[in-house]
């Protein structure tokens, strides 16, 4: 015969007896009291003796199954309260989690409305000034800051929902430490610059640039922090970044070839900083200092809670430390695998720096210990073109001339164009600064400057970069990259009617390999590229004043031929005809551009390299 | 020279006397003005030829300087030599163009002598422009000074190889290049000392003198003295070493006393300059006081009769005064004492201006004005800013003058007929949109109108022989050099109270409206408070300009109808819809251009009776 099996429903807490809410009639039968009797009896009494077992419905409910055995019932009921403390635990940190993220929610509506009411507003104004293109213009570049605020905001989110539901995964990929610290400076660095804060980034001990690793995370790791510290300092305040390697334990410092090596990155500001409290929770999700000092300062609360996930799942690790009102450090280390990086020769001979600023110059001398090569620096651009001119005289030019930040007494780039000038189109100019390149690049190339390397200077960007320069092939050097430029698979027509010029520009022009075509006046030149089949002159440099058939005149010949490249080709007017007027009849002429008698290399190349791009 | 170098030198010449030629002379307005439109044929016919000339004669020679002879490019240095010959400028633009040119042919065919020679007169050229700069923020005319000094530091550097350059010519043109390495301005006031001390040290040498007696030594040595005391031109105690003071304190006593020697030889009393350079030396050693400074200025200006066109009476009438303001602009205090001094020396001083013969105008005299027009200090009897400019355009740049005033006039009835239809549209102006009275707001918005459209081009006074006296079409550096007539102009006008108001016209009339195009960068039309006016300003002007001056721009004169029909064109993008849109009503179109009309003659009566009328001060 079945065991008859009685139920109770019992309210538990912890600071009252347990008690009955309601019993069936076998549990009656089974207590030998009534209903009335149990539901003012303290539970634990009424079912002494009788065996039980027990069932949590929930925190503060249980479903009491009498008739067990008194040790099930013991051992039930310390698992049962094990289980319930573990339940109130999790229910107390999910409303905690709950709090910050109605906290989150209120801050994200907030943060959410700013830009959606600066996206509303200012379409709103758009519109009613559509006719204003300026107004309009301005008013859709505010929109286009509010939705990239809005859509980093929306980033976050879901990085912390993939990483909640443990969708995210890391990739392996081999990449260039030096790329990712310049574009990261290239990110934060508006940013700091809006609030005139010093940010220095600095450059330590690097074993291998070229590494293995998730560049992507890696990026979203070091922006998000400095991206904190430039939020979170005051203007006018003070970031330092660092940024070295560490060998790991085993491993020896003469052989970190595709081994592990450890990345420290150092941010510290004196920026508000954080209370102890904060900094307890700053990898809680949603969490953001509140204070009066940052009120305004808008973000989700995620980053560092992805910062976190994210260094965990890389094997890194992070430290912090803050205090209020003083400013913050983060200490991140991180392990990779190092790539293996190809070392290019480097000349022998004299590198010529000139650079003002002490500290820099000093990190820009020291990639060259070791290296072979002598260095002499120089701080004054008049220092640096009168060694030049001596040089010259005597030929013993530097391999190479490195300009620097900022020189004492005159602009970088004044002085690279007087050097271009001085020293001709072979020289290699490097440019070794900390500026947006693509800001500067046109004025650059146009002053002469060969190539670009970034600050935080790497070493092994400033040596390949002059290797690339000034070994092998000296022909064809692409200008903005510092790359080999190989012209030879293009044609150029070249229509000069005088023959000494012809001689010049074709002496000029053979040295970037390039493939050109003579013609000693207008009609002739009409005629060769009639007769050339479609796309086969990339170039044409057309002298004006010529017999027969002047520049302008066969410039609107071949742009009336009945062919499509007829239309296309890029015609360069070389004359010294230089008033404004001239320029504007050769691009009436159809003409592409101007470039002035006596045609000087540096401007041939510079056209080579904007039209061609090898 | 060649036929056709002479005759453009021939033509620069006439030119400018032409435009030097504007008094009446007791003849009637109407002839004045039948007068004034045949030199402007005549003006034009020339110009026109010097074109072709160029054209014709030195383009072709540039197109083949590879070829060329040696009698060609002796001949092309002599006709550049006429171009700018250190006292005047007849055409510094062709001189930098003849110069470069030089050079480039001597890099590539390696001729070290040749690189010298070529870089000392390019720096030379390059000097000539940057005197034309004062005023200017040094970051805007750094660019152009260190393009000088490259030049001269250059050829500086083969000083080094003086001894093997057995050339004296040669080793003139390094020594003068090392001396004008200090040229211009410094960041530095010390630094530039330093340079011309070590340029002194390099003089004085015995060895380098023996290696070529035959070089004006004594000469050289002196200018470079000459070059140490106008370093003292300006207050700069707080940027000088004792040192330098030392240095400079030798300079001053040499010139000083080669001065007084050379000055009673010739039975005239001494040069000004050189007293002044005495003097303030000892002021900066403590010799005698800021007060005793000023005093014995005061003496050295009154010392000159306004009749005195000489270099140093310029000096004393132009430049000192200007150097006397700078003083009182960083010691006010000493200010209340010589306000009715100051305001006679304003006098003076216009009356000079008034009575200087036009024939007579060089870059020496633009020089001391700008000066002049950087110091100027602003008193409450004094003449004011804006007069004083007026008074300069005037007389040196009548037609930015004439130009000027058109804008002003058009710009104010343009604005009437805009307030007729939208009263609040010049709110933008704090100062307008407070005014609630209807017809006060309107009077004070065509007021405005009127007096941005008569500055809006005094940074022109900086750059007058490039406006004024350029007989050809600009070069692509002219064009680059004369848009800082924006940000001067601008910067003038904002350090004066009285005129502070139109700066933004200044800065911002070529400016585009959707920014795409036009200059200067500092100016960017949405954060300027009252840009309405600032593009009223920029539309008359294009407008006027297309009307005239089209030699200058490069395309054919337009006519009034075509110039309104070609800004309508750029409708929103060189110019406001909000302004264009009024230009499509043929009502507007017929008042702006009956104004425009009446504005030129207007201008014109102005001019000619400012030049009719008698001069009141004749002497000191």
């Amino acid at each position: 015969m079945e065991a008859i099996k009685g139920y109770l429903l019992i309210e538990y807490s912890e600071c009252a007896s347990p008690k009955i809410l309601y019993a069936d009639s076998n549990a009656c039968a089974i207590t030998g009291l009534s209903g009335e009797a149990l539901s003012a009896a303290d539970a634990r009494q009424a079912v002494r003796g009788i065996d039980t077992a027990q069932i949590a419905l929930d925190a503060a409910h249980e479903l009491w199954i009498l008739d067990c055995s008194q040790e099930r019932y013991n051992a039930a009921f310390d698992r049962i309260s094990q289980e319930n403390r573990d339940l109130r635990d999790a229910l107390r940190a999910a409303q905690e989690e709950n709090l910050a993220k109605s906290s989150f929610l209120s801050s994200m509506s907030h943060d959410i409305r700013t830009p959606m009411n600066a996206i509303m507003g200012m379409t709103a104004i758009g519109l009613s000034h559509i006719d204003e293109k300026s107004r309009v213009l301005d008013c859709l570049q505010k929109i286009q800051s509010a939705s990239n605020h809005l859509m980093s905001l929306v980033n976050d989110v879901l990085d912390m929902s993939r990483i909640a539901s443990g969708r995210m995964s890391l990739n392996d990929e081999a990449f260039s430490l030096a790329d990712m610290v310049h574009d990261i400076s290239i990110i934060v660095r508006p940013q700091a610059a809006q609030k005139r804060q010093d940010l220095q980034m600095e450059i330590g001990q690097i074993y291998a640039e070229s590494l293995i690793g998730d560049p992507l995370r890696l990026r979203q790791i070091l922006v998000n922090i400095i991206g904190n510290a430039v939020k979170y300092t005051q203007e006018e305040g003070r970031i330092r970044v660092s940024l070295a390697q560490h060998l790991g334990e085993a491993q020896a410092a003469d052989n970190p070839a595709n081994e592990q090596i450890w990345l420290d990155f150092l941010c510290e500001d004196n920026g508000v900083g954080m209370s102890p409290d904060f900094l307890e929770r700053i990898f809680v999700p949603f969490e953001r200092v509140n204070t009066a000092a940052v009120s305004r300062i808008e973000g989700t609360g995620l980053g560092m809670s992805i910062v976190k996930n994210l260094l965990d799942r890389m094997g890194g690790r992070i430290t912090v430390e803050s205090e209020e009102g003083k400013g913050s450090r983060f200490c991140v280390s991180i392990p990779f695998h190092t790539a293996l990086q190809e070392d290019r020769p480097l000349p022998e001979g004299t590198v010529l720096l000139a650079e003002s600023l002490d500290g820099r110059a000093q990190q820009i001398l020291d990639c060259f210990r070791d290296s072979g090569m002598e260095t002499v620096h120089i701080s004054s651009g008049m220092a640096a073109v009168t060694w030049l001119t001596e040089a010259q005289y005597e030929n013993r030019m530097p391999r190479v001339l490195l300009l620097g930040q900022e020189l004492s007494d005159m602009p970088v780039l004044e002085v690279a164009a007087h050097v271009r000038q001085l020293a001709g189109r072979e020289f290699p100019i490097i440019w070794v600064a900390e500026i947006d390149w693509a800001q500067t690049e046109y004025r650059a190339s146009r002053a002469g400057v060969n190539a670009f390397v970034p600050c935080p200077l790497f070493k092994s960007r400033l040596l390949s970069t002059i290797s690339e320069l000034t070994c092998g092939s000296q022909e064809g050097l692409d200008t903005a990259t510092g790359q080999e430029a190989d012209y030879s698979e293009y044609r150029l027509l070249l229509v000069e009617d005088n023959e000494l010029n012809r001689e010049i520009a074709m002496e000029l022009l053979s040295l970037t390999g390039i493939q050109v075509d003579e013609a000693e006046n207008g009609q002739r030149a009409v005629e060769a590229f009639e007769r050339s089949p479609e796309g086969y002159y990339d170039l044409i440099f057309m002298d004006i004043q010529m017999p027969v058939l002047n520049g302008y005149e066969a410039a609107k010949k071949i742009r009336r031929l009945p062919r499509k490249d007829a239309e296309s080709v890029w015609i360069v007017a070389m004359t010294a005809n230089a008033f404004v007027e001239d320029i504007r009849l050769s691009k009436e002429a159809g003409m592409n551009e101007h470039c002035s008698k006596p045609v000087e290399m540096e401007r041939l190349h510079d056209i080579l390299r904007r039209r061609l791009k090898p | 020279m060649q036929p056709y170098q002479k005759e453009y030198i021939a033509n620069l010449k006439d030119i400018s006397a032409l435009i030097a030629d504007r008094k009446p002379d007791g003849r009637s307005f109407a002839a004045y003005m039948e007068e004034l439109y045949e030199h402007k044929r005549l003006i034009e016919e020339k110009i026109k030829r010097n074109m072709t000339l160029l054209r014709d004669g030195l383009f072709p020679l540039l197109d083949r300087l590879f070829e060329a002879t040696d009698e060609e490019l002796a001949q092309l240095e002599e006709f550049a030599a006429a171009l700018l010959d250190g006292k005047n400028e007849l055409d510094g633009g062709l001189f930098c163009q003849i110069h470069q040119a030089l050079l480039s042919r001597a890099r590539l065919t390696k001729n070290r002598n040749t690189i010298i020679e070529q870089l000392y007169w390019l720096g030379i050229g390059r000097n000539n422009m940057c005197s034309k700069m004062v005023g200017l923020d040094f970051s805007d005319s750094e660019a152009y000074m260190t393009q000088m000094r490259l030049c001269f530091g250059e050829a500086a550097a083969y000083l080094k190889y003086y001894d093997e350059i057995d050339d004296t010519r040669t080793r003139g043109y390094i020594l003068r290049a090392r001396a004008n390495t200090a040229l211009g301005a410094f960041k530095s006031a010390s630094h530039k000392i330093r340079l011309i001390r070590q340029t002194l040290q390099i003089l004085q040498d015995e060895d380098y003198q023996a290696k070529a007696p035959e070089l004006p030594w004594d000469r050289y040595i002196y200018m470079t003295h000459q070059q140490m005391t106008s370093s003292i031109s300006y207050s700069r105690e707080n940027d000088m070493t004792p040192q330098d003071v030392a240095a400079i304190m030798e300079s001053a006593h040499i010139v000083h006393q080669r001065r007084i020697q050379e000055a009673l030889e010739r039975h005239e009393a001494p040069p000004v300059k050189a007293a002044f350079s005495c003097y303030a030396i000892e002021y900066y050693c403590g010799l005698c006081t800021l007060a005793e400074l000023l005093g014995r200025m005061e003496e050295l200006m009154d010392s000159r009769d306004i009749t005195d066109f000489s270099p140093d009476g310029m000096y004393a009438i132009i430049s000192l005064p200007a150097i006397y303001c700078n003083y009182l602009q960083e010691y006010p205090e000493y200010l209340p004492k010589r306000r009715e001094y100051l305001e006679a020396l304003y006098r003076r001083i216009i009356a000079y201006v008034e009575t200087f013969p036009g024939k007579k105008a060089n870059e020496q005299i633009f020089f001391f004005l700008r000066q002049l027009s950087t110091t100027f200090i602003e008193t409450a009897d004094s003449i004011s800013y804006g007069e004083l400019q007026q008074r300069l355009l005037i007389h040196f740049a009548p037609d930015a003058y004439v130009h000027s005033q058109v804008v002003g006039k058009a710009a104010s009835a343009f604005c009437a007929m805009i307030m007729d239809e939208e009263p609040a549209f010049f709110d933008d102006i704090d100062s307008i949109r407070e005014i609630t009275d209807p017809d006060a707001k309107r009077q004070q918005v065509l007021a405005d109108a009127m007096a941005c459209g008569a500055f809006h081009d005094v940074g022109k006074i900086n750059f007058i022989s490039l406006y004024s006296r350029t007989a050809r079409q600009w070069f692509e550096e002219e064009y680059e050099i004369a848009r800082l007539h924006t940000i001067v102009g601008s910067a003038r006008l904002s350090a004066h109270e009285s005129t502070r108001r139109y700066a933004a016209a200044a800065l911002g009339h070529h400016s585009w409206y959707d920014g795409s195009h036009g200059y200067p960068d500092a100016y960017r039309r949405l954060e300027c408070p009252c840009r309405q006016m600032v593009d009223v300003i920029g539309l008359m002007d294009w407008i006027d300009n297309g009307m005239h001056s089209s030699w200058l721009y490069g395309h054919e004169e337009k006519s009034f109808d075509q110039a309104v029909a070609d800004a309508i064109a750029l409708e929103g993008r060189r110019f406001s819809p909000l302004l264009t849109a009024r230009l499509r009503d043929r009502t507007v179109v017929e008042k702006l251009r009956q104004v425009f009309e009446s504005g030129l003659s207007q201008a014109c009566r102005e001019l000619y009776n400012v030049n009719a009328a008698p001069k009141s001060e004749k002497h000191g």
